[in-house]
């Protein structure tokens, strides 16, 4: 049974703490999307959830075992992460890219197994990028790159999948694309899947809870259904919205409220 | 499979310049030899010949491969370490921090050996690490260390030690000759007892080198990320560091400061066969050391006395360098 536990969780930079007590379970096999504002805090905790973060308090254990003690060899074969897109003089394949996630599974000086190869056919065609297999990332459109850490952190081959902001600089049919693709990953490969997220809309359908995120703090955390709220999202995003309910999900859906005209 | 291909032929080219530069440098000198001499020294343990081809020649060619293969490495691992092709040893400071304690030693007079070891060179390496361990202190705030501080606080810790090494020069005129000994590198001087000084450390530091070769490709992803594939990430780092400070100090230790070798070469090579470092670091060795085995004959033969062996890296290398720039889309 995969499981995280975070009680009391502060974490944050050599400034100071960026989020404060914070305390949940992250439950074998669900989709957690966590929300907020830019700055409130979405990034550093997902980093901060796996150890990264020197300036930390509180606890928090991956199936029974504390993290701030765990070696990072260790700790890799629990959890996979993939950052926010950046661009970087990357001169790499995508194969070598992708066998980069098996990195924990070889011998420093082996070379790739049968069953590296074996997984990192396998991932690479639920990622749907074999096409892509002698490419350097460089050349890669942004969704396609995405994909291909997607591709990287599966072949690490981790009950736990961590993503920050999946969907960030992607055209809008990338960010489906790659939500369809954790998706599968979750019915079908058992991942547990927890990723930051600004578009509110987009992760509803996807995510069985929601955490919203509000200076560093939980504000609130639960099944979309009962979080997506005028007074929460007044609340966390300081936008007024309509919810209604999406035609395709039947699930809520929020709806921006034009301000013009109003405090002219 | 086609960069395969690529390296088996680049290894064969390499191989052939390696044995051929090595003979042209066993042959060519002020003493008229020929293939014969070292023929009937080699076949026939005639010793006619001995002290010139071993202890002169070929410790100088060697040397000349060890230290080329050192500053090289030590180039290729900066590279990788910052992410960024302008690095070298002379950038993190070690290369000037080296040559300082020996022009220090030339200022204060002092020139006697302890256990085989010249106090210059005990004096290069000690100032090369304060340097640079200096620089790594510096570069932190607060626990926290950014490559770019360090990169920058290297330039400007490199440039105080060349201006105060310029200044005891300066100070000291009479000196000239060994100061330009230690600001342009020669193997002039090169005997066994400088091989045993470098060719242990080589060693070591090549085999940790490729031992941590795939911690540092996982680098390229930001350290967040080579920390959640389970690298080790600050021990990998320190490692790297440690290693490349140690081969650049001690090929300044023994031969002075030679430009170009440890930027060019890994830069030259990464374009070549790509950005793995388990090759990038044994092809950067290999191709530095022959780099230099021809640059010193260069020095050696192109005039009638000797050249400092940087000025002919410097106007072999800064154009190529210039080029290689000019290529990249």
């Amino acid at each position: 049974m995969a499981l995280i536990e975070v009680k009391d969780l502060s974490a944050g930079y050599e400034n100071g703490y960026v989020v404060e007590n914070i305390s949940f379970t992250l439950k074998d096999g669900e989709f957690l999307s966590i929300l907020g504002r830019n700055g409130s805090g979405k990034s550093t905790l997902i980093k901060a959830l796996q150890g990264l973060l020197k300036n930390a308090s509180g606890q928090i254990t991956v199936d029974g075992e504390d993290i701030f003690s765990l070696k990072a060899r260790r700790l890799a074969k629990k959890i996979a992460y993939v950052p926010q897109i950046f661009s970087f003089s990357f001169e790499f394949s995508v194969m070598e890219t992708v066998l980069m996630g098996r990195y924990i599974h070889q011998g420093r000086l082996g070379g790739i197994s049968p069953s590296d190869s074996g997984i990192v056919e396998e991932v690479m065609s639920l990622a749907e990028i074999d096409h892509l297999k002698d490419k350097k990332i460089a050349h890669l459109s942004g969704g396609e790159r995405q994909r291909v850490f997607i591709a990287r952190a599966l072949a690490q081959d981790t009950p736990f999948l961590f993503l920050d902001e999946p969907s960030s600089h992607l055209d809008i049919s990338y960010q489906v694309e790659i939500y369809q693709i954790l998706k599968r990953l979750q019915e079908e490969k058992g991942k547990t899947i927890l990723s930051t997220e600004h578009n509110i809309n987009l992760v509803i359908p996807y995510s069985q809870r929601l955490m919203f995120l509000k200076e560093g703090k939980v504000s609130a955390l639960g099944e979309p259904e009962k979080l997506i709220t005028k007074e929460n999202i007044k609340d966390v995003f300081r936008a007024d919205v309509e919810i209604r309910e999406n035609i395709h999900s039947k699930l809520p859906e929020i709806s921006l409220i034009p301000k013009a005209g109003e405090d002219s | 499979m086609k960069t395969r291909v690529k390296k088996l032929r680049l290894l064969l080219v390499l191989l052939i310049l390696l044995i051929a530069g090595f003979l042209i440098s066993l042959l060519e000198g002020p003493v008229e030899t020929n293939f014969n001499d070292l023929w009937n020294l080699v076949v026939k343990n005639d010793s006619t010949f001995r002290t010139i081809f071993v202890d002169l020649r070929l410790s100088r060619a060697l040397l000349a491969f060890l230290v080329g293969a050192s500053l090289s490495l030590s180039g290729a691992i900066l590279q990788g370490y910052f992410q960024n092709p302008m690095a070298g040893p002379f950038v993190v400071g070690v290369s000037s921090g080296a040559s300082f304690g020996a022009v220090l030693c030339i200022y204060l007079g002092l020139n006697i050996r302890i256990i085989g070891f010249s106090v210059q060179s005990i004096f290069a390496f000690a100032s090369g690490f304060v340097i640079v361990s200096l620089v790594y202190l510096l570069s932190q705030r607060k626990g926290v260390f950014k490559v770019e501080t360090l990169l920058l606080t290297g330039i400007a810790a490199g440039a105080l030690a060349s201006a105060l090494t310029s200044f005891m020069i300066f100070l000291k005129a009479d000196h000239f000759e060994q100061a330009v000994f230690w600001l342009l590198g020669s193997f002039a001087l090169s005997d066994w007892n400088q091989i045993t000084a470098v060719l242990p450390y080589f060693f070591l530091c090549f085999i940790i080198a490729q031992w941590l070769a795939k911690d540092m490709n996982l680098l390229v992803l930001g350290d967040d990320v080579a920390q959640s594939l389970g690298c080790p990430v600050s021990s990998v780092r320190k490692t790297f560091l440690a290693i490349s400070t140690f081969l650049a100090a001690s090929s300044v230790s023994v031969s002075g400061i030679i430009g170009f070798v440890g930027l060019i070469v890994p830069h030259w090579i990464r374009i070549l066969i790509g950005p793995d470092h388990r090759c990038l670091f044994f092809f950067s060795s290999l191709t530095g050391g022959i780099f230099l085995i021809y640059s010193d004959l260069l020095a050696r033969t192109l005039l009638q006395g000797e050249l400092p062996i940087g000025i002919i890296t410097a106007v072999v290398g800064a154009p190529f360098f210039i080029y290689l720039l000019s290529q990249r889309k």
